[in-house]
C-alpha cells in the first residue's frame, strides 16, 4: 500500500542535471533538485525574504537565492552565506520507476 | 601576549572581518569600535521593509550579542577622535587610549549633505543608519506629501516604500536619468516608467533653487520655477568616504583610503575595508571605491584573512541590487566600457537584462525583473566576467536558452 506521505513530483527526466524544478503542493512550494549523485528537495522559498528559489542558480551542492545571493546547501539546508541566516528545510526524496517522490510530513 | 586587533567602524565590513579573524586566530583580542549604540546590522532593509514596518530593529542584526560574546568579539560603542599611527594608539572622545598591534579601518561613508539655506537645511532628512530611519518613519506618520531629492538607489527605494504607504511622492533628480552614476539608461528608463505607473512624480534635469518653510509645510522652488509643496523632505544625494579622522596623518587618502589588493594601506599593520577603501582591483587593473552590501561583506572577509596571515587577493566582481516595489534590479561588473550591447528579454515579468561586452567578453550587465527573475543570469554573468569567457551574443539574447551552459567548469 502506498505511503500517503510520499507525494509524486514528476518524472526523473523533468529535471536537468544540476538544476531544479518548483513543485507546489497544497499551500506550500518546494524545490526539487537533480544533482550529480541524485535528487533532493527543500522548501521553495528563501528564508531571508519571500522569494522563490526556483529562479536561483544551482552550483554543485548549493542553491543561491536569485534576489540577494543568500546560499544554502541543498542536501543539509544549511545557510552558507548571508544575507541568509536561517537554514532551509529539507525533505526526503525517493525515485521509483523513474518517478520522483518527496516526503512532506 | 595576545595580539590586539582593533577595528574602527561598526558596520558590516567590520563584523565580517572580526569573525573571519576569530575563525583563524583563537587567541587574538578583537575589538570593534563603533559609533552607533547598535551592534552591526543590515542596512538594505532600512529604506524598504523597515519603513514599511515589515521588519523591526531586532530583525536587522547580522548576529546576536550572545554570538559576539561566544566568539569573544568585543563591541565598544565609542567615538574615536584621534589616531596616532606613530605609536599605534587610538584616542576616544572620553579620553581613553587603545593600543593596537593591527588596525582595520572600516569607517564606511557618510551622507553628502545639501546646502540650501540655514532655515531648512537641518530639517532635511537623510537615511543611512537605524536612527535616521526611525526619525524618518516617525516624521512621516500622518504626512501625505513627500519630496525626495536625488534619484539614486536610496531615493528611489524610499519613494517606493512611501508610495506603498499611500503617500504622494515627488522625486527631483539633477541628472538626465535616474541612478545615472552606475545604471545604464535602458534600465533607468524602465524604472522611471514603473514608478510613474505607480503614481510617483519623477522630475529629471532639475535643481532646487529655494526651499521656504510655511507653517509646517515646505514650499520648494525648482530652477524652472516649478513649485512643489511638501510635508517632509528626504535627500539621498550620494555619500563620501568617512576619512575626516585621517586627514593630515601619514595615511594615504585619495577618494577614501588607498589600499592594495590585500586591503593593506601605506602604513604597516593598518588595513582598510568596505566603503571607505579605494582599493586596487586586479581584474580591472584600476582603483575603485564601492558602496554595496556584497562588497562590504567580502572586502571585510578578505581583510580578516590578510590580517590573520592568509594572503588573499580581493578580486570580487562588483555586484549590487536595489528592490523597489516588487522589482529587483541587479548590476554586475562595470557597464561603461563596451563595444556591444545585447538585450535579453522583453518583459519585466520575465526579466530584462542588458549585457555590455567588449571583444566578445562580458564587462558588465544590468537587469530588472519581478522578484528574482534576473538573479540567476546576473550571477552566471559575474562568473563569466570573472573567467574572462568569450561568449556568443546570440545565446545571450535568446531567453529560451539557459545561460548555465556558458560556464566552463
Amino acid at each position: 500500500m502506498a505511503d500517503e506521505n510520499w507525494i509524486e513530483v514528476g518524472s526523473t527526466d523533468s529535471i536537468e542535471e544540476e538544476d531544479l524544478i518548483r513543485f507546489d503542493h497544497q499551500d506550500k512550494t518546494f524545490c526539487v533538485y537533480r544533482l550529480t549523485d541524485g535528487f533532493y528537495a527543500t522548501d521553495g522559498i528563501c528564508t531571508h525574504e519571500a522569494v522563490h528559489l526556483e529562479d536561483g542558480l544551482v552550483m554543485d551542492d548549493e542553491i543561491e537565492c536569485p534576489m540577494h545571493q543568500g546560499i544554502f546547501n541543498i542536501k543539509s539546508g544549511e545557510a552558507l552565506s548571508p544575507p541568509a541566516c536561517d537554514d532551509l528545510k529539507t525533505y526526503p526524496v525517493k525515485v521509483d520507476n523513474d518517478k520522483i517522490f518527496i516526503k512532506i510530513n | 601576549m595576545n595580539k590586539k586587533i582593533f577595528i574602527l567602524g561598526g558596520g558590516q565590513s567590520a563584523l565580517y572581518a572580526a569573525r573571519e579573524i576569530r575563525k583563524n586566530n583563537r587567541d587574538a583580542e578583537i575589538t570593534i569600535l563603533g559609533e552607533e549604540k547598535f551592534i552591526p546590522y543590515e542596512r538594505p532593509p532600512l529604506s524598504k521593509d523597515f519603513l514599511l514596518n515589515k521588519r523591526i530593529d531586532e530583525d536587522l542584526y547580522f548576529c546576536s550579542k550572545e554570538t559576539l560574546e561566544e566568539e569573544k568579539i568585543n563591541y565598544l560603542n565609542t567615538i574615536i577622535i584621534k589616531v596616532d599611527f606613530e605609536n599605534n594608539i587610538l584616542v576616544s572622545e572620553d579620553n581613553k587610549q587603545y593600543t593596537y598591534d593591527t588596525l582595520l579601518i572600516s569607517t564606511g561613508s557618510k551622507n553628502r549633505k545639501l546646502n540650501i539655506n540655514s532655515e531648512v537645511d537641518d530639517e532635511i532628512f537623510y537615511l543611512r543608519n537605524l536612527e535616521e530611519a526611525n526619525n524618518i518613519k516617525e516624521k512621516a506618520l500622518g504626512k501625505k506629501n513627500i519630496l525626495i531629492i536625488g534619484g539614486g538607489f536610496i531615493g528611489l527605494e524610499i519613494a517606493s516604500s512611501f508610495s506603498q504607504l499611500n503617500k504622494n511622492i515627488s522625486l527631483v533628480e539633477v541628472g538626465n536619468q535616474l541612478m545615472g552614476r552606475i545604471i545604464p539608461n535602458q534600465i533607468a528608463d524602465l524604472v522611471k516608467q514603473f514608478h510613474e505607473n505607480e503614481g510617483n512624480k519623477i522630475i529629471l534635469n532639475k535643481t532646487i533653487s529655494e526651499i521656504t518653510k510655511i507653517n509646517e509645510k515646505y514650499k520648494i522652488l525648482l530652477n524652472d520655477n516649478t513649485e512643489i509643496i511638501s510635508d517632509l523632505i528626504v535627500a539621498g544625494i550620494g555619500s563620501i568616504p568617512n576619512v575626516g579622522l585621517f586627514e593630515n596623518t601619514k595615511l594615504k587618502l585619495d577618494n577614501g583610503i588607498v589600499t592594495n589588493e590585500f586591503c593593506e594601506t601605506n602604513i604597516k599593520n593598518v588595513y582598510a575595508s568596505g566603503d571607505v577603501s579605494n582599493f586596487y582591483h586586479p581584474l580591472y587593473a584600476k582603483y575603485m571605491r564601492l558602496e554595496s552590501y556584497q562588497h562590504a561583506q567580502n572586502h571585510g572577509l578578505c581583510a580578516g584573512k590578510n590580517i590573520s596571515g592568509i594572503k588573499t587577493e580581493y578580486s570580487s566582481i562588483p555586484w549590487m541590487w536595489s528592490d523597489q516595489f516588487n522589482l529587483n534590479l541587479q548590476l554586475t561588473g562595470i557597464c561603461d566600457d563596451y563595444d556591444e550591447i545585447v538585450e535579453r528579454g522583453k518583459r519585466i515579468d520575465d526579466g530584462i537584462i542588458y549585457f555590455f561586452l567588449k571583444n566578445k567578453k562580458i564587462k558588465g550587465a544590468c537587469g530588472l525583473g519581478i522578484a528574482g527573475k534576473v538573479g540567476r543570469d546576473i550571477r552566471i554573468t559575474s562568473k563569466l566576467t570573472e573567467k574572462n569567457t568569450i561568449v556568443d551574443s546570440s545565446l545571450l539574447s535568446d531567453q529560451s536558452q539557459k545561460l548555465n551552459k556558458l560556464i566552463q567548469k
